[in-house]
Order: C-alpha cells, then structure tokens, then sequence
C-alpha cells in the first residue's frame, strides 16, 4: 500500500511515499513563497520518482511543517513535532531525544520506547540556533553553508560569541573579523553558540539517550560535533537523510490512517 | 470572534471586551459619572464602587504597537504595560477621572510613574501591596485601603460610609456568584459556552457598571439555558497564567480543537472564586481579608504556591480537565518561577502539561497552532 508524507518547511518542501516498511522515493526542494505550490512539486516529483502515475495513486497522505495546512492532496495534517519524532523514531528505533534544526526553528523532543512524543521544546521566537542563523553567518563570512559545516574548518580554539541574538552574533562575528581572528576559530565559535543553545533546550526536557538529529541544520557536521561536546553523548546517526525524517514521521502515520480505514 | 451563542446580552458583552471604550461607560460618563482605571485584580474595587465610581480595568485591547511608549521602557518590560500606556499616550484613557495601581509587579509601578509624569489625570495613586498572605498583611492592606478610602473622599468631594461599602460587596459578590454559575456550565460534557467566548464575558465585567453588567450576566446565563454545546473538541484544556484579556488567543487553541473549559488567569476564577464576607462588622477589614488571604492565591505572593498548586488540582477535578496550559508573558518572572513549579507538580500527578510564552497582543498565531496541535498529539488526543 502507498502512502505520502509532505512536509513543507520554511526554508524547505519535502515529500516521502511509503510502501509499507520501505521508503520508495523521496525529495526535497527549496521552498517557494507558495506553501501549495512548494508541496505540489515536491510531491509530484516523488511521485514521478516511484514510478507512479499520479497523486491519486496515493492511498493517504499526511502533511506536516510550517505549511501543513496548505498541502493541497493532504487527507489531514499533523504537527511536525510528532511527525519529527515518529519519523526519527522509526528510521532508528533506539531514539529517545531528537533535535530538530529547522530553517526558522529548532526543537526538541524526548520520546517513549514507542516512538511517542512525550515532551517537548520549541524555539520559535528568535534566530538564534536555526537554519537561518547559519545562512547569515555564511554570507558574513562569505564560506558558504558547507564551509561552516566542513570539520576540516572547525579550529582549535572556538571564538567566543554570547549574543542570544543572531542580529547581535552578526555584529559580534563581523567584529571578530576585523580583529583578524583566524576562519575555523569563528566558524567554530559560531557552532559552539548555537550548540550551547540547543545545549539548554534538551536540559530543560532531560537528555535520554540515543539522541538523533533531524531538520536541514543536522547536516551541519560541526555542529553535530560541538553538540557532541557539550551534552557529553555520541549523536546517534540516521540510516536516511535526516533532513526528511519530518516528512517519512507523516508517511508513516498516513499508512497508519490507511490502514484503519 | 466567531461565536454560536445566539443572545443581545452576550453580543453586548463580548462588544464591550473587544475595545476600550463601550456605550455603557459612555452613558455613565455622560451621566455625570466618574471613572477611575485600575490594574491589577488585587485592586479592591468596591472601595470605588461604594464611592459611586466606576473602576474600569486597564487593558491595551486594540492597540497595534507601542511607538510612543518604548521610550518609557527598558528592554526588560513586559508588552502589557507597553501596549497599555501607549492606548493611555495616544489618548484612549482621556476618558479617565483617576488611575489606581498596586506595586503588584515593577512593570506597574513603571507604568504608575510614568503615566504621573506624562499625563495629567486628575487623580492617580499607587497602593503597596504585601508580598505575604498572613495576618500582619491583611492588617497592613486594611491600613492602605483605609488610606485609599480617605483619598477618594478628599480628591471627589464625598463621603463614602460602611453601609456603601457593604452595598458595593454585595454587587460585587453577586457579579462573582453569577460568573460562578457561568463556569459551572463549562463543567458540561458539551458546554454551553467556549473559553474564548467566557474570557469576552469576564473581561466585559471589568468594563461596565456592576448593575449593568449583573443584568446582562443574568440574561446571557437565562439564553444559555439547556443549551447543548455540541462542538467538536479534542481535549478539556485549563489555561493557567496572568493578564489574559484577549479572546483571539484562546480562539486560536480551541480552533486546534483544546477546548478551555476552566482556568486560572487575572481575569478567571481567580478574581470570584470566593466572595467577600458580607456579614464582617467592618467591611474594610472584609476586603482586606478577601484580597490577601481569601480570595486565590497569585504567584505574586511569597511562601504561598502549596495553596496554588491544591486550588489548580481541585479545578482539574471540577471541570474534568485533560490537560494544563501554563501561559506567560516574556519577561514576567512571577510566572515563570510558577510554571516551573507547576510543571513538576504535573509531571508527578501525571497530568499534560505546556507552558507557553506569548506576547501581550496575540501574535505568532502559526507557532501558537503547532504548539497546541503537537500537545493534543502528546496527549493522545
């Protein structure tokens, strides 16, 4: 049985079908200013990928994200907290906390043996420790979203930025340039700030392991590194591009709904 | 608001909590009528109701940014007082005859002193609020309303005696008695009537003369009678915080489908829960007694969260509630000790619970709907 999950982001649309067990397609796409539009494409794209003739051959799909309510084919809608975890959960069940860095937020949820969320934490109201943080700092920096990801650029000696605000870091790491402090301590000091961040948010839920990340910023290799550090835990890694575990979370609850039906 | 109660009183109600100014304060000050503005639900109010004078609680409803009093504000204040005196700086209290504040919070005493240095509205005083719930407390705030008592006879030109002190708590008690009867059809498996729509009610209760407002009350809960609420809802939600006047937000929780059938806000049970002894020989010492010690408890006061923690448990009884939802204003540290302590409190009895930070003039309304939405999910709901 075919199913969907679509999960369309700030930053990114992602779609996923499901035959059962088993993930038979899934893409993703920088979002558009149309939350119809962006989950269309991508959907239509995983479709096209599976080999499917269309949408309709879908049995149930779930949207999920900041545009959950927009997806157009949608059969219902569920939070991407719960979508995050389910997807997480289920790509690696030993999973009990998962951070999801998103483009316009970061959360964290801890979870049951069973993949049910049991609590959680959600920074929505600054861009401190999101996607958008490092964009700014890559276009300060001008190192690309890879160069402040690439271990290789990680230094020795992380830059000290404590501004809460990513408006204030921007001042904060522009003046670190013009001190002529070296590339990697900055970059590195940039990952330390946001790490730290992410750091208090899973103490205020209570860290269990395994830990998983999830969302675009979970490719951030030295981020993952510095959160490493700070939390003490090795991050447990995912069998599948942890960017769409939101969207594989809302397939997996349409083939729930399917089979109920 | 969307509404399905079909009652004039309510229409009326929910009118007068959707801006500041309403036809029913209108009339009263062209009747000749004085009013003074309050914050604060430890304000005792039948002091001026006994003077004749209408107390109209101070709110921000309507405004849409605060340009004028940032200049007045560090970073640190809460956008309550912020969006409220910039209503009082573009001149929607004009309207005003006196303002009467408690040192409840330092973001209203910020408030009192700048609005006695900017605006000259004839009668403006500050009373010190204890910090504790004992004896020796109520018998210092016995002390200040006696003081306020004496100011309001001096700056209004009048006498205000014990008979009218008692007259006004028996209006006010039967306001509290008739809001009580309204929570009591929120204990229904359908409810009559949603949050957001109760929120319009109690916060019109602090907007209109006491009689007003009593008849009206008495209307809407006649229209509401046998009334099946047959809305579709997912969980029986209490919200749980402080200077909640805004309809919209509870609308946005009960459009994800948390239906909030009780709570514990400034402007919910907290402020009619019990009534003001009607029988005491002095009826200032009455009052005293009721706002320090009687009446629910506010993380405002010291040494007093045990009795909070045991009034929000028998609520959750009561209305057969599902889950809690702790809301905060940013920068209030009253309430973010409390939640904190509310959230251990649940976690060990087992029942859901979320705290949510939110801006005085509801926005953000998109993370606002995740939030609840995943809390349902949490809930299994």
């Amino acid at each position: 049985m075919l199913v969907g999950g679509c999960d369309v982001g700030s930053t990114t649309g992602k779609a996923v079908i499901l035959d059962g067990a088993s993930i038979v397609s899934h893409f993703i796409l920088p979002s558009t200013t149309n939350p119809e539009k962006t989950a269309r494409l991508a959907m239509d794209e995983a479709v096209k990928m599976a080999g499917l003739g269309s949408l309709a051959d879908l049995r149930y799909v779930v949207g999920t994200g900041y545009g959950r309510l927009k997806v157009p084919f949608a059969n219902e809608n569920v939070s991407e907290i719960t979508c995050h975890a389910r997807g997480a959960h289920w790509l690696n069940p030993a999973v009990r906390t998962v951070v999801d860095i998103g483009g316009q937020d970061c959360k964290v949820m801890s979870l049951d043996k069973n993949g049910k969320v049991l609590e959680f934490a959600m920074n929505d109201r600054c861009a401190a420790g999101t996607g958008r943080f490092f964009e700014a700092m890559a276009r300060v920096l001008g190192c690309g979203l890879d160069g402040i990801s690439s271990l290789e650029n990680q230094g020795a000696n992380p830059a000290t930025i404590t501004s809460q605000c990513s408006v204030f870091a921007e001042s904060e790491v522009v003046t670190l340039i013009n001190e002529g402090i070296d590339l990697p301590s900055i970059i590195a000091g940039i990952n330390n700030a946001v790490a730290n961040r992410i750091n208090s948010m899973v103490r205020r839920i209570g860290l269990t392991k395994e830990l998983a990340l999830t969302g675009g910023c979970s490719k951030n290799e030295g981020l993952a590194q510095a959160l490493e550090k700070k939390l003490g835990v090795t991050v447990t890694l995912l069998p599948q591009d942890p960017q769409i575990a939101g969207a594989v979370g809302a397939a997996l609850i349409a083939g729930e709904k399917a089979n109920h039906q | 608001m969307e509404t399905t109660i079909k009652s004039r009183a309510f229409e009326e109600l929910a009118a007068a909590a959707e801006g500041i100014m309403n036809p029913a304060v209108q009339e009263w000050r062209e009747g000749g009528g004085k009013v003074v503005g309050y914050f604060c639900s430890h304000v005792p109010t039948e002091v001026l109701m006994a003077a004749g004078i209408l107390p109209f609680r101070m709110r921000g409803t309507g405004s849409t940014g605060t340009e004028l009093s940032d200049a007045f504000f560090s970073s640190i204040n809460c956008s309550f007082p912020r969006h409220t005196f910039n209503q009082a700086l573009r001149g929607e209290y004009d309207f005003l005859d006196g303002l009467l504040c408690v040192s409840s919070c330092d973001h209203i005493r910020r408030v009192y002193d700048n609005w006695k240095q900017n605006l000259d509205t004839p009668f403006i005083k500050i009373m010190s609020l204890p910090k504790k719930v004992g004896d020796p407390q109520a018998e210092w705030y016995r002390e200040e309303i006696t003081l306020l008592k004496g100011e309001l006879e001096k700056q209004f030109n009048l006498q205000i005696s014990d008979d009218q002190l008692r007259d006004a708590i028996k209006l006010r008690n039967e306001t509290r008695r008739l809001q009580r009867e309204l929570y009591d059809l929120r204990k229904a498996q359908n409810p009559a009537i949603t949050g957001a729509e109760t929120l319009a009610v109690m916060v019109a209760g602090s907007a209109m003369p006491a009689e007003r407002y009593n008849a009206l009350l008495k209307t809407l809960l006649h229209d509401l009678n046998g009334v099946n609420g047959t809305r579709d809802f997912r969980a029986r939600l209490m919200i749980v915080g402080s200077e909640l006047d805004d309809p919209e937000y509870i609308e946005v929780i009960e459009e994800q489908g948390g239906l909030v059938v009780t709570d514990s806000i400034c402007y919910g049970t907290r402020t009619m829960w019990v009534d003001v002894d009607e029988q005491a020989a002095d009826p200032v010492e009455a009052l005293a007694r009721y706002y320090i010690q009687e009446r629910p408890s506010c993380p405002r006061m010291n040494d007093d969260q045990p009795r909070r923690a045991q009034f929000l448990r028998d609520l959750i009884q009561e209305f057969q509630v599902d889950g809690v939802i702790g809301e905060r204003m940013l920068f209030c540290d009253f309430w973010c000790a409390e939640h904190y302590m509310n959230k251990m409190d649940f976690k060990e009895a087992g029942v859901p619970f979320i705290q949510l930070d939110r801006e005085y003039i509801t926005s953000g309304k998109g993370q606002l709907r995740t939030r609840i939405q995943a809390f349902l999910e949490t809930m299994g709901k």
